[in-house]
Protein backbone atom coordinates (compact mmCIF):
# COMPACT_ATOMS: atom_id res chain seq x y z
CA UNK A 1 0.00 0.00 0.00
CA UNK A 2 2.32 2.28 1.39
CA UNK A 3 5.13 1.51 -2.24
CA UNK A 4 1.92 2.51 -4.26
CA UNK A 5 1.41 5.68 -2.75
CA UNK A 6 5.26 6.53 -3.13
CA UNK A 7 5.11 5.38 -7.00
CA UNK A 8 1.39 7.36 -7.45
CA UNK A 9 3.40 10.46 -5.60
CA UNK A 10 6.62 9.96 -7.64
CA UNK A 11 4.94 10.47 -11.16
CA UNK A 12 2.66 12.86 -9.87
CA UNK A 13 5.68 15.12 -9.23
CA UNK A 14 7.20 14.38 -12.47
CA UNK A 15 4.57 15.63 -14.11
CA UNK A 16 4.17 18.62 -12.25
CA UNK A 17 7.66 19.49 -12.73
CA UNK A 18 7.19 18.99 -16.31
CA UNK A 19 3.93 20.27 -17.11
CA UNK A 20 2.43 23.13 -14.58
CA UNK A 21 5.55 24.34 -12.57
CA UNK A 22 6.78 26.17 -15.46
CA UNK A 23 3.67 28.54 -15.26
CA UNK A 24 4.23 29.08 -11.76
CA UNK A 25 7.70 30.52 -11.88
CA UNK A 26 8.41 33.73 -10.59
CA UNK A 27 11.38 35.43 -11.86
CA UNK A 28 11.73 32.44 -14.11
CA UNK A 29 12.75 30.18 -11.08
CA UNK A 30 9.93 27.70 -9.71
CA UNK A 31 9.78 25.72 -6.75
CA UNK A 32 11.82 22.18 -5.88
CA UNK A 33 8.03 20.49 -4.97
CA UNK A 34 9.86 16.75 -5.41
CA UNK A 35 12.69 17.82 -2.93
CA UNK A 36 10.04 19.60 -0.15
CA UNK A 37 8.36 16.15 -0.56
CA UNK A 38 11.09 13.99 0.07
CA UNK A 39 11.75 16.03 2.89
CA UNK A 40 8.48 15.49 4.67
CA UNK A 41 8.79 11.67 3.73
CA UNK A 42 11.41 11.88 5.67
CA UNK A 43 10.83 13.65 8.37
CA UNK A 44 7.16 11.49 8.78
CA UNK A 45 9.08 8.14 7.82
CA UNK A 46 12.31 7.97 8.68
CA UNK A 47 15.71 7.92 7.05
CA UNK A 48 15.36 4.67 5.29
CA UNK A 49 12.28 5.21 3.28
CA UNK A 50 13.16 9.37 3.32
CA UNK A 51 15.94 7.94 1.06
CA UNK A 52 14.96 5.32 -0.63
CA UNK A 53 11.96 7.78 -1.90
CA UNK A 54 14.50 10.48 -2.48
CA UNK A 55 16.72 8.13 -4.71
CA UNK A 56 13.60 7.02 -6.95
CA UNK A 57 12.47 10.35 -7.32
CA UNK A 58 16.06 11.74 -8.49
CA UNK A 59 15.96 8.81 -10.89
CA UNK A 60 13.00 9.61 -12.37
CA UNK A 61 13.49 13.40 -12.39
CA UNK A 62 16.68 12.91 -14.49
CA UNK A 63 15.05 11.01 -16.88
CA UNK A 64 13.42 13.96 -18.02
CA UNK A 65 16.11 16.62 -17.32
CA UNK A 66 19.26 17.65 -18.71
CA UNK A 67 20.78 16.90 -15.14
CA UNK A 68 23.27 14.66 -14.36
CA UNK A 69 21.88 11.61 -12.62
CA UNK A 70 24.61 10.91 -9.77
CA UNK A 71 23.67 14.23 -8.56
CA UNK A 72 20.02 14.15 -8.66
CA UNK A 73 20.35 11.31 -6.58
CA UNK A 74 22.93 12.66 -4.23
CA UNK A 75 20.34 15.73 -3.75
CA UNK A 76 17.46 14.25 -3.14
CA UNK A 77 18.50 10.88 -1.66
CA UNK A 78 20.69 13.26 0.52
CA UNK A 79 17.92 15.64 1.55
CA UNK A 80 15.50 12.52 1.93
CA UNK A 81 18.05 10.69 4.30
CA UNK A 82 19.01 14.31 6.59
CA UNK A 83 15.32 15.04 6.67
CA UNK A 84 15.07 11.55 8.13
CA UNK A 85 18.13 12.11 10.74
CA UNK A 86 16.57 15.16 11.86
CA UNK A 87 12.89 14.02 12.69
CA UNK A 88 15.02 11.45 14.58
CA UNK A 89 16.87 13.89 16.82
CA UNK A 90 14.38 16.69 16.97
CA UNK A 91 11.42 16.40 19.97
CA UNK A 92 9.44 18.64 18.18
CA UNK A 93 9.06 20.05 14.91
CA UNK A 94 7.86 23.81 14.84
CA UNK A 95 6.72 25.82 11.68
CA UNK A 96 10.01 27.81 12.23
CA UNK A 97 12.37 24.82 12.51
CA UNK A 98 10.68 23.64 9.43
CA UNK A 99 11.18 26.41 7.05
CA UNK A 100 14.09 27.13 8.06
CA UNK A 101 15.17 23.47 7.37
CA UNK A 102 14.47 23.46 3.91
CA UNK A 103 15.78 27.01 3.34
CA UNK A 104 19.45 25.10 4.66
CA UNK A 105 18.67 21.86 2.59
CA UNK A 106 17.95 23.55 -0.64
CA UNK A 107 20.65 26.18 -0.86
CA UNK A 108 22.49 23.17 0.24
CA UNK A 109 21.24 21.26 -2.62
CA UNK A 110 21.71 24.05 -5.27
CA UNK A 111 25.55 24.65 -4.40
CA UNK A 112 26.10 20.45 -4.72
CA UNK A 113 24.44 20.69 -8.17
CA UNK A 114 26.20 23.94 -9.13
CA UNK A 115 29.60 22.47 -7.58
CA UNK A 116 29.25 18.71 -9.31
CA UNK A 117 27.12 19.58 -12.79
CA UNK A 118 29.64 21.05 -14.85
CA UNK A 119 28.02 23.65 -16.00
CA UNK A 120 28.49 26.40 -18.09
CA UNK A 121 31.54 29.07 -17.41
CA UNK A 122 28.75 32.12 -17.69
CA UNK A 123 26.67 30.40 -14.45
CA UNK A 124 29.04 31.36 -12.11
CA UNK A 125 28.86 31.21 -8.14
CA UNK A 126 27.60 34.65 -7.50
CA UNK A 127 24.94 34.71 -10.43
CA UNK A 128 23.44 31.12 -9.25
CA UNK A 129 23.11 32.29 -5.58
CA UNK A 130 21.26 35.47 -6.32
CA UNK A 131 19.03 34.19 -9.49
CA UNK A 132 18.74 30.76 -8.97
CA UNK A 133 19.71 28.96 -5.49
CA UNK A 134 18.44 31.34 -2.84
CA UNK A 135 15.06 32.34 -4.68
CA UNK A 136 14.39 28.57 -5.02
CA UNK A 137 15.40 27.80 -1.48
CA UNK A 138 12.87 30.41 -0.26
CA UNK A 139 10.34 29.15 -3.18
CA UNK A 140 10.68 26.14 -1.32
CA UNK A 141 10.38 27.23 1.93
CA UNK A 142 7.59 28.76 1.76
CA UNK A 143 5.92 25.84 -0.25
CA UNK A 144 6.85 23.44 2.78
CA UNK A 145 5.46 26.12 5.25
CA UNK A 146 2.30 25.83 3.25
CA UNK A 147 2.60 21.50 3.00
CA UNK A 148 3.09 21.99 7.08
CA UNK A 149 0.03 23.81 7.87
CA UNK A 150 -2.15 21.27 5.58
CA UNK A 151 -0.77 18.07 6.48
CA UNK A 152 -0.48 19.06 10.48
CA UNK A 153 -3.14 21.82 10.96
CA UNK A 154 -5.48 19.59 8.48
CA UNK A 155 -4.56 15.91 8.65
CA UNK A 156 -2.97 15.03 12.06
CA UNK A 157 -0.18 13.84 10.51
CA UNK A 158 1.65 14.46 13.99
CA UNK A 159 -1.10 11.60 15.52
CA UNK A 160 -0.47 9.43 12.62
CA UNK A 161 3.19 9.63 12.67
CA UNK A 162 3.34 8.13 16.13
CA UNK A 163 1.26 5.16 14.90
CA UNK A 164 2.91 1.71 13.47
CA UNK A 165 1.13 2.43 10.10
CA UNK A 166 0.84 5.57 8.34
CA UNK B 1 4.23 22.39 18.15
CA UNK B 2 4.32 19.31 16.92
CA UNK B 3 5.81 15.49 17.63
CA UNK B 4 9.12 14.31 14.78
CA UNK B 5 9.20 11.09 13.40
CA UNK B 6 10.68 8.01 16.25
CA UNK B 7 9.64 5.35 14.45
CA UNK B 8 12.75 4.09 12.30
CA UNK B 9 14.57 1.44 14.31
CA UNK B 10 18.09 1.82 14.51
CA UNK B 11 18.51 -0.95 12.06
CA UNK B 12 16.71 0.94 9.23
CA UNK B 13 19.08 4.06 10.21
CA UNK B 14 22.06 2.13 9.69
CA UNK B 15 20.60 0.44 6.42
CA UNK B 16 19.73 3.88 4.92
CA UNK B 17 23.01 5.34 6.20
CA UNK B 18 24.82 2.23 4.18
CA UNK B 19 22.16 2.15 1.03
CA UNK B 20 23.53 5.91 0.50
CA UNK B 21 26.94 6.02 1.23
CA UNK B 22 27.34 2.68 -1.31
CA UNK B 23 25.66 4.80 -4.01
CA UNK B 24 28.25 8.03 -3.85
CA UNK B 25 31.16 5.66 -3.77
CA UNK B 26 29.62 3.50 -6.73
CA UNK B 27 28.49 6.64 -9.02
CA UNK B 28 32.25 8.00 -7.32
CA UNK B 29 34.08 5.05 -9.10
CA UNK B 30 31.98 3.99 -12.12
CA UNK B 31 30.45 6.84 -12.88
CA UNK B 32 30.02 6.28 -16.90
CA UNK B 33 29.03 2.38 -16.49
CA UNK B 34 26.28 3.87 -13.78
CA UNK B 35 24.78 5.89 -15.89
CA UNK B 36 24.40 3.92 -18.93
CA UNK B 37 22.79 1.11 -16.41
CA UNK B 38 20.18 3.61 -14.98
CA UNK B 39 19.18 5.28 -18.42
CA UNK B 40 18.83 1.93 -19.97
CA UNK B 41 16.57 1.07 -16.67
CA UNK B 42 15.29 4.22 -17.54
CA UNK B 43 13.92 3.60 -20.78
CA UNK B 44 10.74 1.70 -19.64
CA UNK B 45 10.22 4.10 -16.90
CA UNK B 46 10.44 6.98 -19.20
CA UNK B 47 7.84 5.18 -21.46
CA UNK B 48 5.09 4.71 -18.09
CA UNK B 49 6.01 8.33 -17.43
CA UNK B 50 5.24 9.72 -20.81
CA UNK B 51 1.28 8.83 -20.65
CA UNK B 52 0.70 11.15 -17.86
CA UNK B 53 2.74 13.54 -19.45
CA UNK B 54 1.00 13.14 -22.62
CA UNK B 55 -2.13 13.40 -21.17
CA UNK B 56 -1.51 16.14 -19.01
CA UNK B 57 -0.34 18.27 -21.90
CA UNK B 58 -2.95 17.24 -24.09
CA UNK B 59 -5.34 18.64 -21.63
CA UNK B 60 -3.05 21.69 -21.44
CA UNK B 61 -3.48 22.01 -25.35
CA UNK B 62 -7.06 21.49 -24.72
CA UNK B 63 -7.47 24.57 -23.08
CA UNK B 64 -5.26 26.72 -25.01
CA UNK B 65 -6.98 26.01 -28.38
CA UNK B 66 -10.48 26.52 -26.45
CA UNK B 67 -9.56 29.62 -25.84
CA UNK B 68 -7.82 30.71 -29.19
CA UNK B 69 -10.81 29.38 -30.83
CA UNK B 70 -13.79 30.64 -28.56
CA UNK B 71 -13.10 33.09 -25.90
CA UNK B 72 -10.01 35.34 -27.94
CA UNK B 73 -11.83 35.90 -31.33
CA UNK B 74 -11.25 39.32 -31.19
CA UNK B 75 -9.02 40.54 -34.54
CA UNK B 76 -9.82 37.45 -36.23
CA UNK B 77 -11.41 38.35 -38.95
CA UNK B 78 -9.01 41.29 -39.75
CA UNK B 79 -5.85 38.68 -39.21
CA UNK B 80 -7.90 36.26 -40.90
CA UNK B 81 -8.10 39.05 -44.10
CA UNK B 82 -4.66 39.56 -43.52
CA UNK B 83 -3.39 35.86 -43.65
CA UNK B 84 -5.00 35.00 -46.70
CA UNK B 85 -3.40 38.01 -48.36
CA UNK B 86 0.02 36.76 -47.30
CA UNK B 87 -1.05 33.16 -48.37
CA UNK B 88 -1.62 34.47 -51.87
CA UNK B 89 1.70 36.07 -51.97
CA UNK B 90 3.55 33.63 -50.54
CA UNK B 91 1.85 31.05 -53.19
CA UNK B 92 3.04 32.49 -56.13
CA UNK B 93 6.71 33.08 -53.91
CA UNK B 94 6.04 29.32 -53.31
CA UNK B 95 6.35 28.62 -56.93
CA UNK B 96 9.20 30.83 -58.14
CA UNK B 97 11.25 29.01 -55.10
CA UNK B 98 10.76 25.30 -56.25
CA UNK B 99 11.74 26.15 -59.57
CA UNK B 100 15.12 27.60 -57.43
CA UNK B 101 14.59 24.43 -55.24
CA UNK B 102 14.97 22.08 -58.40
CA UNK B 103 17.77 24.07 -59.79
CA UNK B 104 19.69 23.75 -56.28
CA UNK B 105 18.82 20.28 -56.14
CA UNK B 106 20.64 19.59 -59.50
CA UNK B 107 23.65 22.01 -58.92
CA UNK B 108 23.89 20.30 -55.03
CA UNK B 109 23.48 16.92 -56.57
CA UNK B 110 26.74 17.74 -59.06
CA UNK B 111 28.11 19.07 -56.10
CA UNK B 112 27.72 15.99 -53.64
CA UNK B 113 26.28 17.97 -51.53
CA UNK B 114 23.03 16.50 -51.86
CA UNK B 115 23.14 14.42 -48.96
CA UNK B 116 23.91 17.45 -46.67
CA UNK B 117 20.96 19.37 -47.65
CA UNK B 118 18.08 16.95 -47.23
CA UNK B 119 18.44 15.59 -43.96
CA UNK B 120 16.35 12.56 -42.37
CA UNK B 121 13.69 14.07 -39.83
CA UNK B 122 11.07 12.57 -37.09
CA UNK B 123 8.30 14.95 -36.13
CA UNK B 124 7.88 15.29 -32.66
CA UNK B 125 5.32 17.07 -30.15
CA UNK B 126 6.55 19.09 -27.17
CA UNK B 127 4.97 17.42 -23.73
CA UNK B 128 7.00 19.30 -20.76
CA UNK B 129 9.59 22.28 -20.53
CA UNK B 130 12.87 22.40 -17.87
CA UNK B 131 11.95 20.25 -14.72
CA UNK B 132 14.14 22.08 -12.94
CA UNK B 133 15.92 26.09 -12.85
CA UNK B 134 19.11 25.04 -14.26
CA UNK B 135 18.82 24.01 -17.85
CA UNK B 136 16.79 25.39 -20.49
CA UNK B 137 14.96 21.76 -21.70
CA UNK B 138 11.70 21.02 -23.65
CA UNK B 139 10.68 17.09 -23.21
CA UNK B 140 9.62 15.67 -26.71
CA UNK B 141 6.89 12.67 -27.26
CA UNK B 142 9.25 10.49 -29.46
CA UNK B 143 12.11 8.76 -28.22
CA UNK B 144 14.21 6.01 -28.74
CA UNK B 145 11.75 4.11 -29.86
CA UNK B 146 11.13 6.33 -32.74
CA UNK B 147 14.86 6.73 -33.34
CA UNK B 148 16.04 9.37 -31.37
CA UNK B 149 19.24 9.10 -30.38
CA UNK B 150 21.10 11.94 -28.19
CA UNK B 151 22.90 14.63 -30.02
CA UNK B 152 20.62 14.94 -32.65
CA UNK B 153 19.58 18.36 -33.67
CA UNK B 154 16.13 19.84 -33.30
CA UNK B 155 14.57 22.61 -35.29
CA UNK B 156 11.47 24.06 -36.43
CA UNK B 157 10.89 25.70 -39.82
CA UNK B 158 11.67 29.17 -38.30
CA UNK B 159 15.12 27.52 -37.10
CA UNK B 160 17.19 25.69 -34.75
CA UNK B 161 15.89 24.57 -31.09
CA UNK B 162 18.60 22.58 -30.06
CA UNK B 163 19.73 19.08 -29.49
CA UNK B 164 18.70 16.34 -27.62
CA UNK B 165 20.55 15.65 -24.61
CA UNK B 166 18.71 12.32 -23.10
CA UNK B 167 16.16 9.83 -24.83
CA UNK B 168 14.01 6.76 -23.29
CA UNK B 169 11.50 4.67 -24.90
CA UNK B 170 9.32 7.44 -25.50
CA UNK B 171 10.32 10.87 -24.46
CA UNK B 172 13.57 12.91 -25.24
CA UNK B 173 15.10 15.98 -23.72
CA UNK B 174 16.40 18.61 -26.04
CA UNK B 175 18.82 21.18 -24.66
CA UNK B 176 17.76 24.29 -25.91
CA UNK B 177 19.74 27.16 -28.12
CA UNK B 178 19.24 29.50 -25.13
CA UNK B 179 20.86 28.02 -23.00
CA UNK B 180 24.32 28.62 -21.24
CA UNK B 181 25.15 24.73 -21.55
CA UNK B 182 24.44 24.12 -25.37
CA UNK B 183 27.21 25.15 -28.59
CA UNK B 184 26.04 24.87 -31.76
CA UNK B 185 28.79 25.28 -34.85
CA UNK B 186 27.71 28.38 -36.58
CA UNK B 187 28.20 30.81 -39.36
CA UNK B 188 27.60 34.34 -40.39
CA UNK B 189 25.73 33.96 -43.38
CA UNK B 190 27.04 37.13 -45.20
CA UNK B 191 30.41 37.12 -43.76
CA UNK B 192 31.08 33.69 -44.10
CA UNK B 193 33.08 33.81 -41.07
CA UNK B 194 32.70 30.67 -38.65
CA UNK B 195 32.01 30.50 -34.72
CA UNK B 196 30.32 28.73 -31.84
CA UNK B 197 27.42 29.35 -31.01
CA UNK B 198 25.89 29.19 -27.39
CA UNK B 199 23.31 29.89 -25.15
CA UNK B 200 23.15 33.33 -22.52
CA UNK B 201 21.97 33.27 -18.87
CA UNK B 202 19.41 35.96 -20.39
CA UNK B 203 18.03 33.28 -22.79
CA UNK B 204 19.34 34.82 -25.90
CA UNK B 205 22.36 33.42 -27.54
CA UNK B 206 25.88 34.35 -28.50
CA UNK B 207 28.71 33.96 -31.30
CA UNK B 208 32.19 33.58 -30.43
CA UNK B 209 35.69 33.55 -32.11
CA UNK B 210 34.69 35.71 -34.96
CA UNK B 211 37.87 36.75 -36.59
CA UNK B 212 38.51 40.31 -35.42
CA UNK B 213 38.86 41.73 -39.03
CA UNK B 214 35.53 40.16 -39.71
CA UNK B 215 33.39 43.14 -41.08
CA UNK B 216 30.53 41.57 -39.12
CA UNK B 217 27.40 43.42 -38.00
CA UNK B 218 24.05 44.10 -36.46
CA UNK B 219 21.41 42.56 -38.62
CA UNK B 220 23.41 39.86 -40.01
CA UNK B 221 21.71 36.05 -39.65
CA UNK B 222 23.41 33.38 -38.24
CA UNK B 223 23.00 29.88 -39.83
CA UNK B 224 24.30 26.51 -38.90
CA UNK B 225 28.04 25.72 -40.48
CA UNK B 226 27.08 21.95 -40.86
CA UNK B 227 30.91 21.12 -39.76
CA UNK B 228 30.11 19.28 -36.11
CA UNK B 229 27.09 18.26 -34.34
CA UNK B 230 23.64 16.70 -35.58
CA UNK B 231 23.09 19.58 -37.30
CA UNK B 232 23.37 20.08 -41.98
CA UNK B 233 24.41 23.59 -43.36
CA UNK B 234 21.96 26.72 -43.58
CA UNK B 235 19.67 26.50 -41.22
CA UNK B 236 18.73 29.29 -39.19
CA UNK B 237 19.70 29.92 -35.58
CA UNK B 238 19.57 33.52 -35.20
CA UNK B 239 20.24 37.66 -35.90
CA UNK B 240 23.27 39.27 -34.75
CA UNK B 241 21.96 42.28 -32.56
CA UNK B 242 24.87 43.32 -30.55
CA UNK B 243 28.84 43.21 -31.24
CA UNK B 244 31.42 43.41 -28.61
CA UNK B 245 34.69 43.89 -29.61
CA UNK B 246 37.09 44.10 -26.76
CA UNK B 247 40.74 46.20 -26.63
CA UNK B 248 43.29 43.50 -26.75
CA UNK B 249 40.70 40.99 -27.51
CA UNK B 250 41.72 37.67 -29.99
CA UNK B 251 38.40 37.46 -31.00
CA UNK B 252 34.96 39.64 -31.25
CA UNK B 253 31.38 38.43 -29.66
CA UNK B 254 28.07 38.93 -31.17
CA UNK B 255 24.86 38.51 -29.14
CA UNK B 256 22.66 36.97 -31.17
CA UNK B 257 18.46 37.07 -31.00
CA UNK B 258 17.51 32.99 -31.53
CA UNK B 259 15.20 32.97 -34.77
CA UNK B 260 12.76 30.48 -32.92
CA UNK B 261 10.69 31.40 -29.94
CA UNK B 262 11.72 28.58 -27.67
CA UNK B 263 9.55 29.80 -25.11
CA UNK B 264 6.34 28.93 -27.15
CA UNK B 265 7.88 26.10 -29.20
CA UNK B 266 5.32 23.29 -29.57
CA UNK B 267 6.17 21.20 -32.61
CA UNK B 268 9.17 20.44 -33.56
CA UNK B 269 11.45 17.98 -36.33
CA UNK B 270 14.57 16.04 -35.34
CA UNK B 271 17.10 15.35 -37.70
CA UNK B 272 18.03 11.99 -37.30
CA UNK B 273 20.52 12.40 -39.73
CA UNK B 274 22.15 15.59 -41.57
CA UNK B 275 23.49 12.92 -43.98
CA UNK B 276 21.07 10.74 -46.02
CA UNK B 277 22.39 7.39 -47.54
CA UNK B 278 23.43 7.62 -51.28
CA UNK B 279 20.90 4.91 -52.22
CA UNK B 280 17.46 6.51 -50.05
CA UNK B 281 15.12 8.26 -52.31
CA UNK B 282 15.05 11.63 -52.22
CA UNK B 283 11.29 12.39 -53.11
CA UNK B 284 10.07 15.25 -54.70
CA UNK B 285 13.31 17.58 -53.29
CA UNK B 286 11.44 17.84 -49.77
CA UNK B 287 12.67 16.34 -46.59
CA UNK B 288 12.11 12.80 -45.58
CA UNK B 289 9.47 13.35 -42.56
CA UNK B 290 8.90 10.21 -40.64
CA UNK B 291 5.02 10.58 -38.44
CA UNK B 292 3.67 13.05 -37.05
CA UNK B 293 3.32 14.17 -33.96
Amino acid sequence: MRVGVYILMIVSLVVLHATLLPYVSVWDVKPDVGLVVVCFVGLLAGELEGLLVGLLLGWAMSLFSAGDLAVSLAVKGGAGFLAGLAGRHMAQVTPVVLVCGLLVVSTAGGLVTLWAANLSEQQDIWWALQTIILPQACFDAVIGGIGYWLLWSRFHLDRLAMEPEL
Amino acid sequence: MRMANFRSSYGARRLALGVFLLVLLAFFLLPHQLQTMFQGLGGPVGWVLSWPLRMVASVEDGIGSTWHRYLALQGVEDENRRLRKEIEQLEGQNSQLREAASATERLTALLEFKAQALPNMVAAQVIGRNTDNWYRTIILNKGTSDGIRPDMGVITSAGVVGRVVKATLATSVVLLVSDPNNAIAGLIQRTRDEGIVEGTKEGLARLKYIPLLSNVRSGDRVVTSGLVGGFPRGLAIGTITRIDKEEGALFQLAEVRPEVDVTRVEEVLVIQSPYVAEEEPLGDGLPAVKGKP
